[in-house]
């Protein structure tokens, strides 16, 4: 997985591109201490370009989301395409985390 | 001779620790090696004068380097043999220092067993660097040795351990008895296939019977795999053991299950798991999903069903919900549920394998291809997957098959 960030003001976007697996963890844990850490307000993780995600994967957006929810950061998930969405819907994702489709 | 009368053991020595033994007729150069020796820090030296008081020396306490005069050799000339017969080919550095009349000597002598050759004269400063070189080649062999000895008996215990573990994950799936009391009770066929990406895996499944007409299945697959992910499936099976669940509603047991979850998991663990009950009174499947692959679902003269599924996996919220979804399940019918390595496993080009490769393979395998109903269908299946897919998967991979018998001629008769 690679990722690029943009801040602007409180929002930090993030677009994630490649796979999001256990792969990622370490890449995505320094997404998540970001999240906790940096006094953003807002988080958009952009998916457009993410072509696969599983189940390692699925569990570090809820760690992202649980994190965000302690940080009173507003965690979004933007753009899933493909297998990811269908992985995001089929584990109801949405539900708990905000997601843009 | 010249030795300690309690000689610490070699793996507590280090560097100056290290015990050379010097085979020396004249006690003049004897002491000036072993001056040199001492000059480099080496404390324990021995001398033996001869031959005899060598080989013993050898046997009390075995050295970590052995020097011969050549001058020791004109008394017993197969000396380097008879101490390697002792100490073994490669064990043990032997040097021999000397003068050597000729080439053919200094080749039968490293056929006899010497490692090197000291060729005198040499100054006190290039006989320390030559036995610095074997001292510190010997010291760390001794040192690889004692990792991989260590190495091998971890692997070893590591091994006898995860193999104990490894049974113990095989005897929470249902046994033989189980599944054929379940095949003859209810008419149907289980065919299952359970293999762990490592020792341990995170997938479990089983069965049980309900009542009369109806027996539930499952499919579980928590996150990750391995010894963490084989922890939860034990949980789980603890739990579904020894907690009275509503086993009888999918819907209401997944429910149950995930509020026994949420809270025991680690943050980023859950399942996803498909929980089915058969119903061979009323000819219907029902079953939840919780972030579960999609079910495929076979029913004679009918175009192959890929099942809903939706489902927030198990333990990630207590706010969860889950649906039943109940399907027609005829005599003649099959249910193939499975873990997401199947689709997700990738080819030798890294692509991964995809849900509509699984579509395509149930129609040649199932019912409907060339495969016979219900016998051996997943065995074939299995069979043509991994002829394209490399093994060792790089998750768990679970996979259940199951057909409903059709009547015998007899009993359709009778009814009618």
């Amino acid at each position: 997985m690679n990722y690029t960030v943009r801040n602007l003001g409180g929002v930090r976007e993030i677009d994630l591109r490649g796979q999001l697996t256990f792969e990622a963890n370490d890449d995505f844990r320094k997404i998540i201490d970001g999240i906790e850490k940096d006094g953003i307000t807002a988080c958009v993780l952009g998916l457009d370009s993410l072509d696969f995600i599983d189940s390692a994967g699925l569990g570090l957006l809820v760690l992202a989301n649980n994190t965000a929810n302690r940080a009173n950061v507003r965690l979004t998930l933007k753009h899933p395409r493909g297998q990811v969405r269908e992985m995001i819907e089929i584990s109801e994702f949405h539900t708990i985390i905000h997601c843009d489709f | 001779m010249d030795s300690l009368a309690h000689p610490l053991p070699a793996a507590s020595r280090a560097g100056g620790g290290q015990r050379v033994l010097v085979g020396h007729p004249r006690r003049g150069i004897g002491a000036a090696v072993r001056r040199v020796l001492a000059g480099m820090g080496v404390r324990y030296v021995d001398v033996a004068a001869d031959a005899g008081g060598l080989l013993a020396a050898v046997e009390a306490e075995p050295p970590d380097l052995v020097i011969i005069d050549r001058a020791l050799l004109r008394a017993d000339s197969g000396l380097i043999e008879t101490l390697r017969a002792v100490v073994g080919r490669n064990e043990l550095p032997v040097l021999v220092l000397g003068r050597f009349a000729s080439m053919a000597e200094r080749r039968a002598l490293m056929a006899a067993g010497a490692t090197d050759l000291i060729i005198r004269p040499l100054t006190g400063a290039e006989l320390a660097a030559r036995l610095r070189g074997h001292l510190e080649n010997r010291l760390l062999n001794r040192s690889l040795q004692e990792v991989i000895r260590s190495l091998q008996t971890f692997h070893t215990g590591a091994v006898q351990r995860m193999q104990l573990a490894r049974d113990m994950q095989l005897g929470l799936l249902p046994d033989d008895g189980l599944r054929t009391g379940i095949e003859r009770r209810y008419g149907v066929r289980l065919d299952s296939h359970f293999e762990s990406s490592s020792e341990l895996g995170g997938d479990i499944w089983g069965a049980r019977p309900l009542d009369d007409d109806r027996f539930a299945v499952f499919l579980c697959d928590f996150t990750g795999h391995g010894v963490a992910a084989a922890l939860n499936t034990f949980r789980l099976h603890a739990l579904l053991e020894k907690i009275d669940l509503p086993g009888d509603d999918p819907a209401e047991m997944l429910g149950a299950i995930n509020r026994l979850l949420v809270g025991l998991l680690p943050e980023s663990q859950f399942a996803a798991m498909l929980y089915a009950v058969v119903d061979t009174a009323a000819d219907r499947l029902t079953y939840a999903t919780a972030g579960a692959p999609k079910p495929i679902i076979g029913v004679p003269d009918c175009p192959l069903r890929v099942g809903e599924s939706v489902g927030l996996p198990l333990g990630v919220s207590m706010k969860a919900s889950y649906r039943n979804r109940s399907v027609e399940f005829p005599p003649g019918a099959f249910l193939f549920l499975f873990s997401d390595a199947l689709f997700e496993a990738r080819d030798w080009e890294g692509r991964p394998f995809g849900y509509p490769g699984i579509l395509d393979l149930v129609r040649q395998c199932g019912p409907q291809g060339n495969g016979a109903p219900g016998a051996g269908a997943l065995a074939g299946l299995l069979d043509r997957y991994f002829a394209v897919m490399p093994r060792p998967l790089a998750d768990d991979l679970t996979a259940l098959w199951l057909t409903r018998g059709t009547p015998p001629p007899t009993a359709l008769l009778g009814s009618g």
